[in-house]
Order: C-alpha cells, then sequence, then structure tokens
C-alpha cells in the first residue's frame, strides 16, 4: 500500500472464514443474523477490498497468523487508495471458464477496473458478461501500473470506491 | 475586493488525499501549472508515472513546476529536478486560476469565447489536462465517444472578487 483510504474492522462470513482469502479480495455486504457488519466474497459488487489475505507468508510466525479466520474478522479498505496487488485475474474469463487456452488480459494505464465474479481486479464487466441481475458492475478503481518484471507482476491500482 | 489572497495557481481550503508520484518525461520538459489534471502513464521502472490527462484521470497535480510564488524558495524548480508531484484525489475545494477560460471550438480557430460556468454544474479535463465544463471529447470526434469522467462541480464562478479564479469540488 502507498497510500491508503478509509479502513475499518468487519465480520467476514463463515464462507471466507472456511476458504481464506488473499489480500486484495474484493468482498461485498451480506445478511449476518447478529447486530455486526459482515462481508463476504464480491461477485462484482463492493464493499471494499480486504488489506491482508487470510494465510499471506508474510505473517508466518508472526501475532497475526491465523488471527483473521480465527476471529472471523478482517480489515476492508475503500476510499481512494494507491495499492499494488498479486490479486487480480490474469486471463480473460471467457478462457478461464472455457476450457481453451488461457488468453492473458491485457491491462493498459487509467483502464477501468471492477471485481470479477470471484472478487479479483480485472478490467472485464463479468457480471455484463453473464448478464446478472445488478449488472453492469460498478468500477472499483483504474490501472495505474503494469505488471513487469520490475515490480514482480503486481498490478499497481488507484482505488475508487 | 477579494478577500481570500489567492497567490497559487491552485489555492487549497480543504483538503482531500494527497501523495508523491514521477511525473513523464514530456512533463519535466514542458512543465505544468498547478491544478493541472493528469492520467496514469507506464514506465519501465517500478515507479508510479503520471502524464498529462487528455481526459481521463488519476487526479491533479498540487503545485505547477514553475511558480511565481515558489520563486527564491526551496521549492524552486525542485519538482522538475527530481521528477516528481504531488498528485491529489479524492474530494478538494479549491480555487485555481488554471483551468479554460475559452470554448473548444473558439479555441481552434478563433475569435476566443468564454466558456460559461454555471454554479453545479459538472465538470470533466480537457484534451489538455484543464478544468473545463465542455465535453471536449465529442466535440473533438474523439473515438472514445463523450466523457463522462467527471471530476469537479463548480461552487464559485470566475468573477471579479475571487480574482477570476474557478473554484470547484473535486470527486475523484
Amino acid at each position: 500500500m502507498f497510500f491508503k483510504g478509509d479502513s475499518y474492522t468487519v465480520a467476514v462470513s463463515d464462507d471466507m472464514a472456511r476458504g481464506g482469502w488473499p489480500g486484495g479480495q474484493g468482498v461485498q455486504w451480506v445478511k449476518a443474523n447478529s447486530d455486526i457488519r459482515m462481508v463476504t466474497y464480491s461477485q462484482g459488487l463492493y464493499g471494499g477490498m480486504l488489506v491482508w489475505g487470510s494465510d499471506e507468508s508474510g505473517d508466518d510466525y508472526a501475532a497475526m497468523t491465523r488471527s483473521q479466520p480465527h476471529y472471523k474478522y478482517a480489515t476492508i479498505l475503500l476510499g481512494g487508495s494507491l495499492i499494488s496487488t498479486s490479486t487480480y485475474e490474469r486471463y480473460t474469463y471467457a478462457s478461464r471458464i472455457g476450457g481453451g487456452p488461457l488468453v492473458p488480459l491485457d491491462y493498459q494505464p487509467n483502464d477501468l477496473l471492477y471485481f470479477s465474479l470471484r472478487g479479483y481486479w480485472t478490467k472485464e464487466n463479468e457480471a455484463d458478461i453473464i448478464h446478472t441481475l445488478f449488472a453492469p458492475a460498478f468500477f472499483t478503481g483504474f490501472v495505474a501500473q503494469l505488471p513487469k518484471p520490475s515490480n514482480r507482476f503486481f498490478l499497481g491500482i488507484q482505488t475508487s470506491m | 475586493m477579494p478577500e481570500i489572497i489567492r497567490t497559487r495557481d491552485c489555492t487549497v481550503h480543504f483538503k482531500g488525499d494527497a501523495y508523491p508520484v514521477s511525473v513523464s518525461s514530456i512533463m519535466l520538459q514542458n512543465g505544468w501549472g498547478g491544478c493541472q489534471g493528469v492520467q496514469w502513464a507506464d514506465s519501465p521502472t517500478d515507479e508510479f508515472v503520471v502524464t498529462y490527462s487528455d481526459g481521463l484521470y488519476g487526479g491533479f497535480l498540487l503545485w505547477g513546476s514553475n511558480e511565481p510564488a515558489d520563486a527564491w524558495t526551496a521549492l524552486s524548480g525542485n519538482q522538475l529536478k527530481y521528477g516528481f508531484a504531488i498528485l491529489c484525489a479524492g474530494g478538494w475545494l479549491t480555487s485555481t486560476s488554471n483551468y479554460e477560460k475559452y470554448t473548444w471550438e473558439s479555441r481552434q480557430v478563433g475569435p476566443l469565447v468564454p466558456n460559461n460556468y454555471v454554479v453545479g454544474k459538472r465538470l470533466t479535463w480537457s484534451l489538455r489536462g484543464l478544468l473545463t465544463c465542455q465535453n471536449e471529447w465529442f466535440l473533438s470526434g474523439d473515438p472514445r465517444g463523450s466523457n463522462t469522467y467527471y471530476v469537479a462541480y463548480v461552487i464559485q464562478k470566475p468573477r471579479p472578487s475571487n480574482n477570476w479564479n474557478l473554484v470547484v469540488q473535486t470527486a475523484i
């Protein structure tokens, strides 16, 4: 993270606590049975993104190891931030689900970004592609830096949520 | 008589988000005014680089590269020297003297016709990255069509009592 927008703690759904998530995961709000604010994997809607993954190697042997899925909480980030993340879609939606050869997404500076149907950053409006009820999804950021060897193929993003 | 002293291209009344970014070589060669709109550009290095906006954002640069208010101060020329600037995004309340004063059509062939800024109207970046009330993508036949990347609202139109500054609330 190079510039931080708004952040606060939220509860994560049982699905997320079981399945885990990477840092940069897009999340959307979900109904909870108690008076807590709960998020789950984004399917194109937002919320925001979770700053830290549930099992990042950078947390190994640290006090944070597994604490998020254990206590079922995470830190959500929204507003305007400048970040780099490895949690983005590398390949087109059609090639990922079609069984064919994977077709890389060609990111360019200033491309609008959305959350994919699994909550990763992508330039494709996947909600629109499969005609979900809430389509088209709102954009959640812009490409600020392209993936390349000098940034270990991270995607630079200016968030806008 | 103006009650606020406006000695910079961009006078800040309320501050939003701000952080340093690298600026492109073409900007370093040609300079920029305060409140210049910028968009992201590619770079071979691991830097976040911006260049002049042609209607997209980014954000805007807080300080111009050669503002008179910086003369004989530590800020003189240091943005150009080190190749950085302060990018502004989010919600700001600013006055600026660096906006499109004349219509896109009249700037092409003359005579110059002043733009008519209206309080509450939405603004975009022009094709050279200045605030404008016109849709320059549409007017110029840009293949991108109509520019809907709105970046600000007019709070106060230019007039003698504000030194002919355009006062805007940004939403970037």
